[in-house]
């Protein structure tokens, strides 16, 4: 068990367990899960850190794309939109926009303006979705319920405005489905404020709760260099003091006239994910109350032919948890010939596992939600101590009760 | 369990946890493992990779057991029914005792669901309308 | 990188250079693109590896890598024949590759030489059945596939 393995060298042991050797030349070894269930990350330890990780993803797989070239363009509005329930606005925005492209029709200033309202609505929404999570997975379970109730303000919104609280349906080719509902720009205002009061007492609350500040402060650090190498989008890119956001960079909808204020944070670590998101919702309720206020009159939509012309178009969006990518070809045809979608969660990962590394098992749960992933990946996770020579997996939820107890005693 | 869905029931189901709609007052209660569980509420259509799990979950909750199917993916496959790897509904997996439809459900009706498998009856018939009974 | 820049690589690297409203587009054969993309991603930070798109062309799969660079994008496009779908990786130059080819490797079965992922599945359960073609291929009948999974 303790026979020195070459390099990259894995080595059969008895009863079905196999020893790796810890470092590999490859950023994801050539090592096969012992396991029959399939694993989201398989977690390599040695003592108490972690020294690699590995994804498997595919729980959620479903063939979206396949599917979207056997349905008409309009359909696929309703399919894109589920691929997420968290940020389903920002794909529906982004098929809509490439579709638009292969276009000569220009969206009206209005539509762009009720775009930009429910896409930052959307953002807060997400945001503070994540913060609960995170305060859930740390084990300060009022921070969650807190959160969740100030966040049925911004779903009632989004009910307002666009008949649901999750899968909108609410942009469509040429702009958005339905108009505003009258007195709504009032609403809004209030509500943004009500809102950013609510953010300045989280951050009060979270800059002095013991439990969050150490399981934060620190944990999951990456650098620039490792950013510059790795590409990750959004809030994970920007809390590390580079400061990039498709909205500034590409301007979509009213973004040209609404520019957001890019926020950093420049520590790389969880603690700057926390404040850099508190900071966004706040740029974001601005940016709904001044769309709101500078709401122009004009139509809403305008009408589109059904049958799109031939082409290729590109269109990325700033979704939630940074830059979503949608490449449409049409081929003059009922149906698009090829969707290709990327998700900010994809270009993340690579990220996220080296966040990881350096990290201890309790700091697993945190770590893992601060990256805002959008997938259920807390279901389950493998961990395989090379040390003990020893794997076993272990439910999320167990790796939560874990963190919190670990961090108990650090604290007492 | 979320088995392959797209997180939209999911996060509507625990939104009835919280304080606007507060499905706990009524005593129902979040656990963390299926061994704690009485009963068992899937979410998302499954692919291959979630079929086996759903099964080993299903089998972990002592008897007595109810399962829930919430959302259109968990009823019939919802809106991936032809997608390569999407399955048609949790019932070809296992056995359910209650069906809560919707894209995603309101947490109102996520309550409302649970309330009729805890208390039994058919659902309350809708006015006007022939009442369902499954 | 500049047009003109960019105009001098395609020279240099035998390809065809197209201006679009929204990208430039370099179309090299696929033994080019490794030198293509590292010139492209040359100056650090600034490049953005937005993503690998796979197209099923027919005879062909089309690659298209498409960098994001600050003001526009720049595509790199370039095909494989389907009889024999092998290119080089490029996840050893840049590491936010490997997650996008591992993406086509699976959905379109293109290899990439050198990937971490060659030969193992990223997305694709365990069970997909060997004898069907890869799910976004023309060929490919989800029902079949679904069948073959035993989905109902």
């Amino acid at each position: 068990m303790s026979e020195d393995l070459q390099h990259g060298q894995r080595k059969e042991l008895s009863a079905g367990l196999i020893q790796y050797s810890v470092e590999s030349a490859m950023p994801f070894g050539p090592i096969h899960p012992s396991l029959k269930e399939p694993e989201y990350f398989k977690l390599i330890l040695e003592g108490e850190r972690i020294v690699q990780v590995i994804p498997r993803i595919g729980y959620v797989h479903r063939g979206i794309e396949r599917a979207a070239q056997e349905r008409t363009w309009v359909k696929n509005i309703y399919l894109f939109e589920r691929i997420c329930g968290i940020c389903s606005f920002a794909h529906s925005l982004g098929y809509t926009h490439a579709v638009e492209a292969l276009t000569p029709f220009e969206v009206p200033k209005r539509a762009k303006y009720i775009r930009v309202i429910v896409a930052e609505l959307e953002r807060i929404h997400s945001h503070l979705l994540w913060l609960g999570l995170l305060g859930h997975w740390a084990g300060f379970d009022t921070l969650f319920m807190w959160i969740w109730k100030d966040r049925e303000h911004i779903l009632d919104l989004e009910e307002a405005i666009t008949g649901n609280r999750v899968h909108k349906s609410y942009s469509t080719f040429g702009g958005v489905r339905m108009d505003l509902p009258d007195g709504i720009a009032a609403k809004l205002k209030t509500e943004m404020k009500y809102i950013e009061k609510r953010v300045d007492y989280y951050e009060n609350l979270v800059g002095a709760e013991e439990t969050l500040t150490v399981r934060t402060k620190g944990v999951g650090r990456i650098s620039q260099e490792t950013a510059r190498r790795l590409s990750p989008v959004g809030p994970l890119l920007r809390c590390t003091g580079i400061a990039r956001d498709v909205r500034v960079e590409d301007p979509y909808a009213a973004y040209d006239e609404i520019a957001p204020r890019v926020q950093t944070s420049n520590d790389g670590d969880i603690a700057s994910l926390l404040t850099l998101r508190l900071n966004e919702i706040r740029e974001s309720c601005w940016m709904v109350s001044e769309a709101a206020e500078r709401l122009p009159t004009g139509p809403y939509k305008v009408s589109i032919p059904r049958a799109v012309p031939r082409g290729e178009s590109m269109f990325h969006v700033e979704a939630p948890r940074g830059e979503l990518f949608y490449f449409v070809k049409s081929g003059g045809g009922s149906a698009p010939e090829r969707v290709k979608i990327r998700t900010s969660t994809m270009a993340n990962l690579l990220t996220a596992t080296e966040m990881l590394k350096g990290c201890t098992l309790a700091d697993v749960p945190v770590v893992l939600t601060g990256m805002d992933p959008c997938f259920g990946c807390m279901d389950r996770i493998s961990v395989l101590d090379v040390g003990q020579s020893k794997e076993w997996s272990v439910r999320g939820e167990e790796l939560r009760t874990y963190g919190i107890e670990y961090y108990r005693k650090r604290l007492s | 369990m979320n088995a392959a869905s797209c997180n939209g029931c999911d996060i509507e189901i625990l939104a009835a946890l919280t304080p606007r709609y507060d499905a706990e007052r009524l005593g129902v209660e979040l656990v963390p493992s299926p061994r704690h569980a009485d009963v068992l509420l899937v979410t998302g259509t499954i692919n291959p990779l979630m079929k086996d799990r759903l099964k080993t979950v299903y089998e972990q909750v002592p008897e007595p057991r109810h399962v829930v199917a919430i959302g259109a993916c968990a009823l019939g496959g919802g809106v991936y029914k032809d997608c390569y790897n999407a399955g048609r509904g949790i019932d070809a997996v296992i056995p359910v005792d209650l069906y809560i439809p919707g894209c995603p459900p309101r947490p109102e009706a996520i309550i409302y669901g649970i309330l009729k498998l805890v208390t039994g009856g058919p659902p309350d018939p809708i006015e006007g309308e022939e009442a369902i009974v499954k | 990188m500049s047009s003109e820049d960019l105009a001098k690589l395609a020279a240099s690297l035998g390809g065809s250079l197209a201006t679009r409203p929204k990208s430039v587009e370099l179309t090299i054969t696929p033994d080019k693109v490794l030198d293509a993309c590292k010139s492209i991603a040359s100056i650090p930070g600034l490049y953005h590896l937005t993503t690998i798109t796979g197209l099923d062309l027919g005879e062909e799969i089309g690659l298209l890598y498409q960098f994001w660079q600050g003001r526009g994008f720049v595509v790199v496009r370039t095909a494989v024949p389907k009889a024999n779908p092998k290119i080089q990786s490029i996840s050893g130059t840049l590491a936010s590759a490997t997650l996008y080819e591992a993406e086509i490797q699976d959905l379109l079965g293109v290899s990439f030489d050198g990937n971490p992922y060659l030969g193992k599945k990223l997305l694709l359960p365990d069970n997909y059945p060997a004898e069907a073609p890869p799910p976004l291929r023309k060929e490919a009948d989800p029902e079949k596939i679904r069948k073959m999974m035993e989905l109902e």
